[in-house]
């Protein structure tokens, strides 16, 4: 008895491992990081960049953006020439003639920090969907697509559920849902008809790929075209403070030169500066 | 002679009853050959199971930024006051979607879609490459899939992270020491708006009243903690938050450019005149093609070819 059981489980396994490893070999032929469900579709053109041999990156890196707070008395002075800069921060007092007094402010380097390395894992999430199929000849802005999209997946007669968060993506918005279960029930059902505005559209939902940041390396680097200048006084009107600043870093006789721009933010006061990746 | 038959009974009874025996043994022995197998067998097939599990549900994506150098572009103020408290960065990242042009390879994009989707209905095309037609057949390209998001990262001008705290006083109390060390301003410190303390890590975060008390604390990697009797060394680092937007994984697809085989023993032409004849064929309405934006073709070593948006 105990006998015939074993053999039977054995034929049981023997059968899921033949399974399990025809599987395997299907995931390795596809290619490799096929996800096993619908993947929104982003169209690709060849555009005649070809490289032989040599390692590429493999990513593309765009928008960066950083945005700096500067305090209140400060300034941002930044140079055509970044030597200037550097000729100026080897003091980092400097004495500056306001209303025939020479005051004293302080010239710093300005550091910002960037991210060298960037790690991020990507899984099935449990309490997102990726809802896809929107017609081309849809005329919604991002926030009324997205608000009729919280309204129809909200509702629990359609299976939805409370929505937490919404995205729009290329070819797609992911809904993630308050609650466990609601996406696993909606990407069961798959299709739906959802009213936006006049149309009556056929949408797909399919399971949503998260990603999260498993580790980033930060570095400082400095800008080398600009310096901080802080503790500038309240003396001055903000107009006449530029100016007199400006002025100031433009002569080559105080270790100036050329400015290209140059912020103040008076007393009192606070700004923001906004730094871009250098083209060329 | 009847001693002989119960003789031969009795050998015949111990013969059964080693056989019974041996049988029984047999059996037994393949019971547990079998269990150690389907043991085996269960093992195997966990393995592959978590293997499997692997490859479709978690995947990581590790990427070195290039170093960019930045400029200032302009000033701004904001509405949103947390912005003030935070130096921010932010970037977007897109993986290159690659196809590996083999030999004997080309790709083509036409300028129309519907150019290139006729192309490919085609099918077979004839070529001529100087005096002789080469018979190329015209396909999809088969692309991966990529992934695409922003990375969001927010160091904090009046938060900072203190670590390696000891753990020699009870939770209140060490709260208050914090703050006190914290609030010297001798030691770089300055008013402190409240502390977070974690007695298990031995870890806390420090918020300060103004802004610019954390970047002076942080130009040192440590901190004087002034307990009744000691002064520890902790850790001091800067607070960041990091987070992804718009994460999305998308599969690539080919509608302009088109992927032509059949021309392995083309191998002793030069790549750029067989990129020439290609493009001068398909550009014929009459061969169903159409304006060609670019071609390039492999005859030797494969190429990687990179597709942008």
């Amino acid at each position: 008895m105990a006998l015939r059981a074993l053999q039977e489980e054995q034929v049981r396994l023997k059968m899921r491992l033949q399974e399990l490893k025809q599987l395997k070999q299907e995931l390795r032929d596809s290619p490799q990081d096929k996800v096993p469900f619908p993947m929104p579709e982003v169209p690709l053109v060849f555009r005649g960049h070809t490289q032989q041999g040599r390692e590429v990156p493999k990513s593309l890196v765009s928008n960066l953006r950083i945005h700096y707070p500067l305090p209140g008395g400060s300034a941002l002075v930044t140079f055509d020439d970044p030597k200037v800069a550097q000729q100026l921060l080897q003091q980092k007092e400097h004495k500056i003639l306001m209303e025939e007094c020479w005051l004293p402010v302080q010239v710093q380097p300005l550091e910002l920090p960037m991210v060298t390395t960037i790690q991020v894992s990507s899984q099935m999430s449990d309490r997102k969907v990726l809802v896809s199929g929107f017609p081309a000849s849809l005329r919604l802005s991002e926030e009324e697509l997205l608000d009729k999209l919280e309204i129809f997946f909200g509702k629990t007669r359609n299976g939805g559920g409370d929505v937490e968060t919404r995205e729009l993506l290329q070819g797609g918005v992911m809904l993630g849902f308050a609650r466990d279960g609601v996406a696993q029930r909606l990407c069961q059902i798959g299709k739906f008809t959802v009213p936006l505005g006049r149309q009556q559209c056929p949408l797909r939902v399919s399971p949503y790929m998260s990603g999260e940041i498993q580790k980033a390396e930060i570095t400082y680097r400095p800008v080398i075209q600009s310096v901080l200048v802080l503790n500038i006084p309240n003396v001055l009107d903000p107009p006449e403070l530029h100016d007199i600043l400006e002025i100031h870093f433009q002569k080559p006789t105080r270790g100036g030169g050329e400015v290209e721009a140059l912020t103040v933010v008076p007393q009192g006061q606070r700004g923001l500066a906004v730094f871009t990746a250098q083209s060329g | 002679m009847a001693a002989d038959e119960d003789d031969k009974k009795q050998i015949l009874q111990e013969h059964w009853l080693d056989e019974e025996f041996m049988k029984d043994e047999e059996n037994k022995r393949l019971i547990e050959e079998i269990a150690k197998e389907n043991n085996q067998l269960k093992e195997e097939i966990q393995k592959l199971e978590a293997e499997l599990q692997e490859a479709t549900r978690n995947s990581q994506i590790k990427e070195d930024i290039p170093d960019t150098k930045v400029k200032f572009t302009s000033a701004e103020n904001s509405e949103d006051d947390s912005q003030f408290l935070n130096v921010s960065c932010s970037f977007q990242v897109n993986s290159q979607v690659p196809y590996e042009l083999q030999k004997g390879q080309a790709l083509i994009t036409f300028e129309k879609e519907e150019v290139a989707q006729n192309v490919i209905r085609m099918g077979k095309h004839h070529v001529q490459m100087e005096d002789i037609y080469v018979e190329v057949m015209a396909k999809p390209v088969p692309l991966k899939s990529g992934v695409r998001f922003q990375v969001y990262v927010e160091i904090s001008k009046v938060k900072i992270n203190v670590t390696e705290i000891p753990d020699e006083l009870p939770e209140n109390q060490m709260r208050d020491k914090l703050e006190l060390s914290f609030c010297k301003s001798r030691h770089g410190g300055g008013e402190v708006e409240s502390v977070e303390y974690d007695m298990r890590s031995g870890s806390a975060v420090i918020t300060f009243v103004e802004t610019g008390v954390a970047d002076k604390i942080l130009k040192k990697k440590d901190y004087p903690l002034y307990t009744d009797h000691n002064c520890h060394r902790v850790i001091v680092s800067p607070y960041i938050e990091k987070h992804l937007k718009k994460f999305q994984v998308f599969s690539g697809v080919s509608k302009r450019t088109v992927l032509l085989t059949g021309m392995e023993d083309l191998d002793t032409m030069d790549e750029e005149i067989v990129e020439d004849l290609i493009s001068i064929h398909f550009q014929r309405e009459k061969n169903g093609g159409g304006e060609v934006e670019v071609v390039r073709c492999s005859l030797g070593r494969p190429h990687v070819a990179y597709f942008e948006e």
